[in-house]
């Protein structure tokens, strides 16, 4: 517990030391509560999902950093590996081949990897990942940008 | 007789004489715990100090001479009680009573004493002797010798490495005896330097500055060169493999390369070199070689990690467990060696119907 809070702390010094570095991520620690944090990434270019904003939940254990950050989206996405309805997110480094030298950050960093590189063989998301795996590849990323352009996008007017 | 007291400085680790020195440098000899300034006369700590002031041997006779022929403040009474302090001790040998105290209340301490007036024991045996027998002067290697070129020790020459003044000029052997363990020991202190720095990826802290000195370790690995706290990496790799991840891949492996490694070795030095290191290991492992395995228990038990244990396998007569490994061909046509097999696993297994 006490190591957890420690770490934690360091990682928002980290955090806010390098905000302006890095502006695809941007994260913030609840103001009461150090465990939870949400995250507001970029949707990576040349994707279907570029020019969103999309919102993370971390809820973090107290054994972290022996043990992975929950992570679900808050924002509406499609993707292969991204559950649909509990924004729950299929990724092994916040399973089974967590690191503990990983951070929030470096987290989030692999959030944005996998929204390039989607992995439809083990999909979260059947709709989409069957798009992938039948070779539509015009139907996912048709959909994908509609659903970011609906729920990533700030409305216009 | 000086050779069989044990040199007070070889027993701070710090005698610069080495083989030269007057004094013993075997631990087995005892400590001498007889004040020198009363044997000169003059103790300004009188009865509070903490040696002994007794006179010792053959050369309390001549001392006390010297005292009375001096005039010395010393004055000499008889006490009856301390008599019998040993077999040594003659008529002649008795117990001094300070009044250098009374008659002068401001009497400074020996050690302050301005040192040519000052009346070493030694002085003149030491100026006669030859320059390779004439010891190094301590005061001269610590920074300043009051006594200048009046000194009759040798004053040494520089060390480059620690910059005290302590080679003797005239015993080669010394010299490059004390540049060996100098460079070891800057070599050590540089370490430490430079191990202060590195930061544990787990914990994000800086291994040697943790609160308690137990976390103050670095816990190497040996398969790949990332550091972290001997805590934190114990555990992550004891961490429960029930809580989802995989044993071989996340928690055996390094969390930054990813690695697989089998063992984790505590340090409280950070290495520079993969020399370093391997002596660390091969350290680490001697150092368990020598405790008995509690799992083995004098051949009373079995220990699980069999014959890659790090820790002793020997019976209580002192034999070392010897270990036939049976190999087994297996069906691929690979050999294989056969895991400890006993009776009770095919027992236990065993449906009595």
């Amino acid at each position: 517990m006490q190591a957890s809070r420690a770490r934690l702390f360091k990682e928002l010094k980290e955090v806010q030391r390098e905000k302006v570095v890095d502006n695809d991520i941007q994260l913030v620690c609840d103001d009461s509560n150090i465990f939870k944090w949400t995250a507001l990434i970029k949707g990576p270019s040349e994707t279907p999902y570029e020019g969103g904003v999309f919102q993370l939940a971390f809820a973090v254990p107290e054994q972290y950093p022996l043990q992975p950050p929950q992570v679900r989206f808050l924002t509406k996405i499609f993707h292969p590996n991204v559950h649909f309805k509990t924004g729950e997110i299929c990724l092994d480094i916040l399973k089974n081949a967590w690191s503990p030298a990983w951070t929030l950050q470096s987290v989030c960093r692999a959030i944005i990897a996998l929204m390039a590189h989607p992995e439809p063989d083990s999909p979260l998301n059947c709709d989409s990942g069957n798009l992938l795996r039948s070779g539509d590849l015009r139907g996912y990323q048709s959909m994908a940008r509609m659903y970011t352009r609906l729920a990533a996008m700030p409305k216009k007017g | 007789m000086s050779k069989r007291v044990l040199c007070k400085f070889f027993a701070h680790g710090a005698c610069l004489k080495g083989d030269h020195c007057e004094f013993s440098h075997d631990w087995k000899d005892q400590s001498n715990n007889v004040c020198t300034f009363y044997q000169k006369g003059v103790c300004s700590y009188g009865s509070r100090c903490r040696y002994e002031h007794v006179k010792i041997g053959t050369i309390s006779s001549s001392s006390t001479n010297s005292i009375q022929q001096k005039g010395s403040k010393a004055v000499e009474v008889t006490c009856p009680s301390k008599i019998s302090v040993g077999a040594e001790v003659n008529a002649n040998l008795s117990i001094h009573v300070e009044l250098s105290a009374l008659s002068s209340p401001f009497f400074p301490p020996a050690w302050k004493q301005d040192s040519g007036e000052q009346n070493f024991p030694d002085d003149d045996i030491v100026g006669n002797l030859r320059d390779v027998d004439r010891p190094i002067c301590s005061f001269a290697a610590a920074g300043n010798c009051p006594r200048g070129d009046r000194c009759p020790h040798i004053h040494g020459d520089l060390c480059p490495t620690c910059e005290k003044y302590c080679l003797h000029p005239y015993r080669p052997d010394e010299r490059e005896e004390h540049s060996i363990m100098c460079g070891k020991k800057k070599q050590h202190l540089d370490a430490l330097k430079h191990s202060q720095e590195i930061e544990c990826s787990v914990c994000l802290d800086r291994v040697l500055s943790k609160p308690s000195a137990a976390e103050r370790k670095f816990g190497l690995l040996s398969e790949c060169d990332h550091p972290f706290c001997i805590s934190c990496i114990r555990n992550w790799r004891s961490n429960s493999p029930t809580s989802g991840m995989d044993v071989n891949s996340a928690l055996r492996a390094c969390p930054i390369c990813r690695k697989l490694s089998y063992f984790v070795i505590p340090s409280v030095i950070w290495y520079s070199t993969l020399e370093e290191k391997q002596e660390i290991v091969d350290n680490y492992k001697a150092r368990l070689g020598s405790i008995d395995c509690r799992y083995f228990d004098f051949g009373n038990g079995s220990c699980p990690f069999g014959t890659s244990c790090f820790y002793k396998h020997a019976y209580r007569d002192g034999r070392l467990e010897e270990v036939a490994l049976r190999h087994l061909g297996a069906e691929d046509g690979n050999t294989v060696i056969a895991k400890d097999i006993r009776l009770s696993d095919f027992l236990s297994n065993l449906r009595l119907r």
